[in-house]
């Protein structure tokens, strides 16, 4: 199943006088592949990390279908089916690879977990090689693979990733786009933080550019990836209007 | 050198052990050192010496279980005590250390903290038990013999083994079950955890819970083996934090490991250097053991 996710007026930060998400609204249809991109310090981060409940809202409110999700702390929005990736430590390095699949797994009832852990093994097959072997031995690809399979385990309605292909070979790269591709192919609404512009462009349906903490351009991808001031648009110099 | 240091050595050691392993499971999961483990440790043993007393009126229970110099009443009183001591620790982290962490409050100011719920504590502890040291029961032990003329008691072989038996079940909860998954993820990042899907409060529940019922373990072994008094934990503070360092902090076997050594240790600096020496022997492994491995005998590198 998949559900929209809405934003209605979202402000957020880490201090309440200094808010680094300065009021945001846009909506993410069910099913939808939407691209989150905008400079260093734009609040891409702060954004996702308060809808996922990791950082504090100030004000508005973030839905999933119907269900409020600001003020829930993150295991409940976990549990309503949002599933959050965040850029860095995404995994349990000291715990196994099989324990880090395990505690996602709890959120499912008891009957159900082995048959998703099995699911998330044949969509990444280097996570079933070795098991016990710690989380923290893996290598970066394999890493954010990981990270992903923790997050889709509960087959969520949507889920949102920070600049998963941070650290990553182009190549690499381009394998989690690809797996990314796939995953909403099957329908599940996605929400993908980049930095790699160009090459999110190639997968997401729709991009939102955020510049100081507010929407600056939310247009479909193949617009943007045909505009060539998108640097200029980041800066803030350029008019938004295509 | 008379071999019977190294039983008395051992047995004070797993004492040290027990209480070792609740304050290290504090520290590495909520991150600071408290100091109100040792009130936990007091406060577990005078629980017991009360559910003690009233289970023995009530019911009985008091006359000596075979070679042992207690009752089953002191039996029921330590399940008992164990919950009551939890109790505490759970309320301890409602009124005080939850209401800094949510503020965002600095270590330090945690620490002191935990300094002064020490302080009040102890002194309620005094104020309501007197100063005055008391006993689980006045019988006396008769020494079993070992070979190679060393000495033992039942009360001591029995402390050894609920030690044993604590030490494992802990590691096994820790290690095999989910809400031990749960503990070692919420060590390793709390953000995380909950964006995994623990319920992190939960969770740090859970770790007051076993290092409470651990700590009133110590209590009543120390009340049993020694006496009870209101400054008991207290003094067993600083040996306690030497055996989860020297262990290495988060490390559960190295807690018990770390507590060993530093029982050897005390028993050893009584032998030759004299009682006065002890408590400064526990300071002194430390020192020593730190300056060759930093993390501790079982610790990480940045754990």
């Amino acid at each position: 199943m998949s559900r929209p996710v809405r934003l209605d007026g979202l402000v957020a930060g880490y201090e309440r006088d200094l808010p680094i998400v300065k009021g945001v609204d846009f909506a993410v249809a069910a099913g939808e592949f939407v691209g989150i991109f905008g400079p260093n310090g734009a609040g891409k981060s702060t954004l996702v990390k308060a809808v996922a409940g990791a950082a504090a809202t100030f004000g508005g409110a973030a839905f999933l279908g119907d269900t409020l999700l600001t003020g829930l702390p993150a295991h409940k929005v976990l549990g309503a089916g949002l599933a959050f990736v965040p850029q860095t430590e995404n995994i349990f390095a000291t715990l196994s690879i099989a324990e880090n699949l395990q505690i996602a797994a709890e959120v499912l009832p008891r009957a159900a977990r082995a048959a998703r852990i099995g699911a998330m093994h044949a969509m990444f097959p280097d996570l079933a090689r070795a098991p016990h072997r710690p989380a923290g031995s893996l290598s970066g690809g394999q890493r954010q693979m990981l990270a992903v399979a923790r997050a889709l385990i509960v087959s969520p309605d949507a889920i949102i990733l920070d600049e998963p292909s941070a650290g990553l070979s182009p190549r690499l790269a381009h394998d989690v786009f690809t797996t990314l591709a796939r995953i909403n192919a099957a329908g599940t609404t996605i929400i993908l933080v980049e930095q790699n512009v160009r090459a999110a462009l190639a997968v997401v349906s729709r991009g939102i550019i955020l510049v100081d903490g507010r929407v600056r351009l939310d247009a479909p991808a193949a617009d943007l990836a045909a505009r060539d001031d998108l640097g200029a648009l980041f800066l803030g110099t350029a008019a938004a209007a295509a | 050198m008379n071999p019977q240091v190294f039983v008395d050595g051992i047995v004070a050691g797993s004492m040290i052990g027990l209480g070792a392993i609740g304050l290290t499971l504090v520290y590495s999961i909520l991150r600071f050192p408290n100091f109100a483990h040792g009130e936990l440790v007091t406060a577990g043993a005078y629980f017991a010496l009360s559910l003690a007393a009233l289970i023995g009126a009530a019911v009985g229970g008091t006359a000596p279980i075979g070679p042992f110099s207690f009752g089953w009443a002191i039996v029921l009183a330590a399940l008992g005590a164990m919950v009551a001591t939890a109790a505490l620790a759970l309320a301890l982290d409602a009124v005080l250390f939850q209401r800094l962490r949510r503020r965002g409050a600095a270590v330090i100011i945690i620490v002191m903290a935990s300094f002064g719920a020490s302080l009040a504590l102890r002194s309620g502890i005094e104020f309501v038990y007197t100063a005055s040291p008391a006993y689980f029961t006045r019988e006396l032990q008769i020494a079993m013999r070992l070979p190679g003329g060393l000495r033992v008691t039942p009360d001591q072989l029995a402390a050894l083994a609920l030690t044993a038996v604590l030490v494992v079940a802990v590691h096994l909860f820790v290690t095999r079950t989910a809400a031990g998954r749960a503990m070692r993820a919420v060590r390793e990042n709390p953000a995380l955890a909950a964006l995994a899907g623990i319920d992190v409060d939960r969770t740090i529940r859970l770790v007051w819970v076993l290092g409470a019922a651990l700590a009133c373990a110590a209590g009543i072994t120390a009340g049993l083996l020694i006496q009870i008094r209101p400054t008991m934990g207290f003094d067993l503070l600083l040996p306690l934090f030497a055996a989860a360092i020297l262990g290495g902090v988060g490390s559960l076997p190295g807690a018990v490991v770390g507590g060993l050594v530093v029982g050897l240790g005390e028993a050893l600096t009584v032998a030759f250097l004299g009682a006065e020496w002890r408590a400064g022997a526990a300071f002194m492994l430390l020192v020593a053991i730190l300056v060759v491995r930093p993390n501790g005998l079982f610790g990480r590198a940045g754990g």
